[in-house]
């Protein structure tokens, strides 16, 4: 059967964008341990501009958002919907285009960012010329993907690709409105938006970045790759449309949460703030959803180290979304704002929720697309652990250091006098910014091994002839 | 007044043009995720599309050349 599948489908291109997400999953969580660490050690800027943390910052959010998080969703989307369509990619030299392209996007990124050439626009750094490369390169996944849809074999959508499909409108649409901008030279430019109007638009992007592209993107995966894996169908079908559409529909008001106690209008604050807690039953919907997959053969869980990664993206998932919404409200915004909260709430939905479930879909993939088991499995086991306890120490140290800062930053004597001045904040924050580059480097760590893992598995499967009998049996059958 | 009367207290002739929208949009909002609610919810609706969960692990059959109704 899977020199069947080899046969039918393209896999090179699959293959080539699982391996680079994992190199790229190194990179980036390399960037941000040692960024981490240059907050808790300053003296490791070594007084170098083009390694202070706000060069390497935009750097790593670029390589773990875009170069990780892309090549994963460009290799599970193109892997699933040939899957699921029953036909091979539209134009597989066009989704080889999107590779270089998109590979291309990222050197450029690695050599930029560090230069400090940037519109700084949060997770939208990058130089128009860039920007137009992106807006051209994701077209080209975006035409692909759906024509694919187009000749389909298969009478229905399967509900992953609906998730896709939304990401990739809402990514277009995001990206272009975002990155307008009026080049005054080959790699500087200003925004056509400014004042309020910028922060407005910069947030709409960056939250719907986070919803269509972290969220939904990766629920695409979630909903094919968790029933594959468990060998049972998505526990609730019906229940998989409802979250669609109300992550569809929710999820485009959230962006001005971002800006309470703003020169933005209240209402604005207010209304992010309502749809933000209306999107935890949907939210929370899906990950139940997902986990009761397993319902009836949760015992699958003792054994199954892939299924166990796919699992806990599911309980990081439906933590962050409540936490989120939480965090939305005014009340507790005015503590949370600001503060490390947020990095540590960001870092829930990304080590947890985003890397987890990307991780178990590329484990997922790998053996189908090498057509060998992986290298080790004790490795894999060993990455699960090393990728929770990261995570959770991560999240931990950014929670308690984040309320630590909102209290000493509102805390004032009789006189109405601040307690702390913001330099004391940041003394207190030493021994959980060390706790945060330890958990960090334990998250890394497991990534190493994970890279080791796909090497050799690659090298494996190259040894065994396996790719290359897949390849010729399919050619016999 | 009791605290929750006070809590909903509403200064509606204060309201800007802005606010009538903030509030109509979320309201329209609100519905219209009910009624996807209420529709997928449908016993009809439900056991229609629950047809289509085997999608993905039926891949192997649409491999072979078959089509899923299609």
């Amino acid at each position: 059967m899977d020199a069947a599948a080899e046969q039918k489908y393209d896999f090179d291109v699959v293959r080539w964008f699982s391996v680079m997400a994992v190199v790229y999953l190194v990179v980036g969580a390399s960037v941000g341990v040692y960024i981490a660490s240059e907050l808790a050690w300053p003296v490791l800027n070594f007084d170098i501009p083009y390694i202070t943390f706000g060069r390497l910052r935009p750097l790593h959010t670029n390589a773990v958002i875009f170069a990780f998080g892309g090549c994963t969703l460009m290799a599970t989307a193109f892997y699933s919907v040939q899957r699921t369509c029953g036909v091979r990619l539209w134009s597989n030299k066009l989704a080889w285009f999107t590779f270089w392209g998109w590979n291309l996007v990222i050197v450029a990124a690695v050599i930029t960012l560090p230069l400090g050439l940037t519109q700084g626009k949060e997770y939208a750094e990058l130089e128009w010329p860039i920007d137009l490369l992106i807006a051209v390169v994701w077209l080209s996944y975006f035409f692909n993907f759906v024509m694919t849809i187009a000749i389909r074999k298969s009478s229905h959508i399967y509900v992953s690709n609906w998730f896709f499909i939304a990401m990739m409108i809402m990514i277009t649409y995001l990206h272009v409105v975002n990155s307008l901008a009026v080049p005054v030279g080959i790699m500087k430019s200003y925004s056509i938006f400014s004042g309020v109007q910028d922060a407005m638009i910069q947030w709409w992007y960056g939250h719907n970045a986070v919803g269509f592209y972290l969220t939904g993107g990766f629920l695409g995966i979630m909903y094919y790759f968790v029933p594959k894996q468990a060998g049972r169908p998505v526990y609730s079908y019906s229940l998989s449309v409802i979250h669609f559409w109300a992550l569809t529909f929710g999820y485009v008001w959230l962006g001005a949460h971002h800006l309470q106690y703003t020169a933005l209008p209240d209402w604005t604050g207010s209304l992010a703030a309502a749809v933000s807690l209306a999107m935890i039953i949907p939210s929370w919907g899906g990950a139940i959803n997902g986990m009761m997959t397993l319902s009836g053969a949760w015992d699958k869980l003792r054994t199954d180290y892939v299924l166990r990664f796919m699992i806990m993206s599911l309980a990081f998932y439906a933590m962050s979304t409540f936490e989120g919404p939480v965090m939305s409200i005014k009340t507790v915004n005015a503590l949370s704002h600001y503060t490390d909260w947020t990095v540590g709430h960001v870092h829930s939905g990304a080590l947890g929720w985003v890397a987890m479930i990307a991780i178990g879909a590329i484990y997922h993939m790998m053996t189908r697309l090498f057509h060998t088991e992986m290298w080790s499995v004790k490795l894999i086991n060993a990455h699960f652990w090393l990728a929770t306890i990261g995570a959770v120490v991560y999240i931990i140290a950014m929670w308690v250091s984040g309320i630590m800062q909102g209290l000493m930053w509102k805390a004032y004597d009789d006189y109405g006098t601040l307690a702390y001045t913001f330099a004391e904040s940041v003394e207190a924050m030493h021994p959980y910014y060390a706790m945060r580059a330890v958990g960090g480097a334990i998250f890394l760590t497991g990534a190493i091994l994970m890279l080791i893992n796909v090497i050799m598995t690659v090298l494996k499967s190259s040894s065994e002839g396996s790719l290359q009998q897949a390849r010729t049996a399919s050619v016999s059958a | 007044m009791t605290s929750l009367q006070e809590y909903f207290k509403t200064d509606w002739a204060a309201m800007t043009n802005s606010d009538w929208v903030g509030t109509i949009l979320t309201v329209v909002t609100f519905i219209l995720m009910v009624v996807v609610y209420t529709y997928v919810l449908r016993p009809k609706t439900w056991k229609r599309l629950e047809k289509h969960k085997h999608i993905p692990l039926d891949d192997e059959r649409i491999d072979s050349g078959e089509k899923n109704d299609g």
